[in-house]
């Protein structure tokens, strides 16, 4: 499947390890919705943006807050706008269809062309909203009352969906999913990672970068690892400061970008002397 | 077909659904796999296993039946042919593939090799994976790819995976194992219950007011006026007071497991949880370790947590008697000169639902377990069970 069947195998933006490129194909091949956990920081979101990139597909973001129902998902009607158009006898208005706005499930499900769908964090939601949405995403298609109108998939859209585990999702929705859960990467796939960030990095900063940034992530009492988004960024912070190479380890500047709790940050320093 | 290897996994505790093992056998059939036992066990993986806490589980499934000890002839099924054992642990052992090459006659003389290939390839009717004498992936024989033949000769295919048992030998998921993350849904569904809307909250007003809307319309002649109204919130406030003592060690688990629950609802208005130590006295804890100094009086928490906050009370009501009736009972802090019964009773007198929440209860009447009797008799008393926590959600949003 490596790059096989025009699948997916990464972006030069994003480097994506063998078993989650297997992971999006298999949940492309099966129709089913992936589900991506792991550590903050590793990437989840992204995998969606470049899965639509590699294979060259719209992406349609449908961001979940606490206050999320699945309903926003499908489809809202707008009541209120239909009242105060009937007030001024605006033209259409016994057009109940004109009221009715699709949500991001119902634009993935309209759209001409297979687009791939991003439901991120679902685990922010209602302990109820993935079992609300299982029909939907089983069948691919939904029913508007108003309109008496069913909205089905014209493409089966490829269903990403990413998951802090700030709540256990329920057992039916788990059971309907492809299940990947992405590993803090190791030093070698971190490498490949910053350099498809900083194509240009001096090797010696690169070493002497993640020299810190594994040491800081191996001291135990730290209570909120750094992760790769943030290694990113204290190596952008280090190349616009220009700091001189020596003083990296013995300085740690621009350590706040990293290390973001007091606690932490006074460890990191007792640990220096 | 692979019927053995769900089983195991069911005795390895994971709970693969058959559903999830169509769907398995739906991706063997689209060919998925490449015939590869690596890919198999990626996929199935992916497929079968819903959370990293259990990747353990599955890996020593996965190692349990493909890797085995068990004779050859055991594996019958073509499919399961190139899934079989020894084959694949060769690239986990080097000393184990030069043993294995014995079954070959440790043919390494090119001629030869090249011989009884054609030859095999003439006899082959069918896809062969590693198997001990067919051209195929994942063999010992000296043909095929991703084999462990020191000298064969390589036949298509691509490489690429790490190999499945480097994975399982490494165990890398063994941290994520944790025994202790249970399924707390059941819990936080019981705790659900516990709501009761109201609309007096300071909060946005989100919702169209139907009857405001009209009466005003009406008194506007007619032209139409929006009227917003907050939108109904739970009004619940809860106050968790858990038993930290001594007696309730062995319940550590199921009592973090109520805790997380509650912390994990978020619909709660408030949520407040103090500990205390075998029975309530003057001061409570504010940490599960009942250290002496970390704590609120209990007359603060009378006079700032007023009479509807909802009280849950867990513990196992296993006290001394002098521990429930002296005024100076309490062995491991000041007793505020009041008998453990009387702060008790102050407890009822300030708040309107209280429930016992008791992880051993007795089941119907134990005379012989006297504090536990005498709490039943002052307040509700549940066995600390999703059904226990059901029937305790009921009573404290009842009206009575």
């Amino acid at each position: 499947m490596n790059g096989q069947n025009n699948g997916f195998a990464g972006t030069a933006e994003y480097v994506a390890s063998e078993q989650l490129m297997a992971s999006v194909n298999v949940a492309v091949a099966l129709q089913k919705p992936l589900l991506i956990k792991g550590e903050p920081g590793t990437g989840k979101t992204m995998l969606a943006e470049a899965v639509a990139k590699s294979l060259g597909k719209k992406l349609i973001i449908w961001n979940i807050k606490s206050t999320t129902k699945a309903q926003e998902g499908l489809y809202v009607y707008d009541t209120i706008q239909r009242l105060y158009d009937g007030q001024f006898g605006e033209e259409g208005v016994d057009d109940i269809a004109r009221y009715i706005k699709l949500g991001k499930l119902g634009e993935a499900f309209e759209s001409e062309e297979q687009a791939v769908l991003l439901i991120d964090e679902i685990d922010k939601a209602d302990l109820e909203f993935p079992n609300d949405l299982l029909w939907e995403l089983d069948q691919m298609e939904f029913y508007i009352h108003e309109t008496k109108q069913t909205v089905k998939a014209r493409q089966r859209p490829i269903v990403i969906i990413t998951s802090n585990a700030e709540k256990e999702l329920p057992d039916a929705f788990l059971r309907r999913c492809i299940f990947h859960y992405i590993d803090f990467p190791d030093e070698e796939l971190m490498e490949e990672i910053v350099k498809t960030h900083f194509p240009h990095i001096g090797d010696n900063l690169l070493e002497n970068a993640m020299e810190v940034f594994y040491w800081i992530r191996s001291i135990k009492d730290i209570r909120k690892k750094p992760s790769t988004s943030e290694l990113i960024d204290w190596i952008n912070a280090l190349q616009i400061g220009g700091i001189p190479l020596d003083t990296l380890r013995s300085r740690l500047p621009f350590i706040g970008v990293m290390v973001k709790k007091d606690e932490d940050l006074q460890t990191v320093r007792e640990r220096m002397n | 077909m692979f019927g053995r290897f769900f089983d195991t996994l069911k005795a390895k505790g994971l709970n693969v659904t058959l559903s999830e093992w169509l769907t398995l056998q739906e991706a063997l059939d689209k060919g998925l796999c490449n015939s590869s036992l690596t890919q198999f066990y990626y996929i199935a993986r992916m497929i079968l296993v819903k959370s990293e806490t259990e990747y353990d589980k599955f890996d020593l499934a996965f190692e349990e039946c493909f890797k085995g000890i068990r004779s050859e002839d055991e594996v019958t099924a073509s499919m399961l042919r190139w899934l079989d054992k020894p084959e694949m642990s060769e690239l986990l052992h080097e000393e184990e593939k030069h043993w294995m090459n014995q079954g070959e006659d440790l043919q390494i003389d090119k001629d030869d090799v090249e011989e009884k290939f054609k030859q095999r390839l003439k006899d082959q009717d069918s896809e062969h994976n590693g198997g001990s004498y067919w051209i195929g992936t994942m063999g010992k024989t000296s043909f095929g790819n991703t084999g462990g033949n020191v000298g064969g000769v390589r036949v298509g295919g691509t490489t690429g995976y790490q190999s499945a048992f480097q994975v399982i030998g490494a165990r890398k998921y063994r941290d994520f194992r944790d025994d202790k993350v249970i399924e707390n849904r059941q819990f936080q569904l019981a705790l659900r219950k516990l709501r009761h809307f109201s609309t007096k909250l300071d909060i946005p007003k989100t919702e169209l007011d139907i009857d405001g809307t009209v009466h005003k319309t009406c008194n506007n002649g007619g032209c139409l006026q929006i009227v917003m109204d907050k939108p109904r919130k739970n009004a619940v406030k809860l106050l968790l007071l858990m038993d930290s003592g001594g007696t309730m060690i062995p319940y550590t688990t199921l009592l973090s497991e109520l805790f997380q629950s509650v912390h994990k609802s978020n619909h709660y208005k408030d949520v407040k949880t103090y500990y205390f130590h075998n029975c309530i006295y003057s001061k409570l804890y504010k940490t599960p370790e009942c250290q002496n100094g970390d704590w609120i009086d209990t007359e603060w928490m009378f006079r700032n947590l007023d009479s509807d906050y909802k009280v849950i009370i867990v513990g196992d009501a296993a006290m001394a008697p002098e521990e429930l009736y002296s005024t100076s009972g309490n062995y491991r802090g000041p007793n505020g000169g009041l008998s453990g019964m009387d702060w008790l009773l102050l407890m009822k007198k300030n708040y309107k639902k209280i429930v016992w929440m008791n992880p051993k209860m007795a089941l119907g009447e134990a005379p012989w377990r006297e504090a536990e009797t005498v709490i039943k008799n002052l307040f509700p008393m549940y066995k600390l069970t999703v059904d226990g926590l059901n029937q305790a959600m009921m009573r404290l949003m009842v009206n009575r």
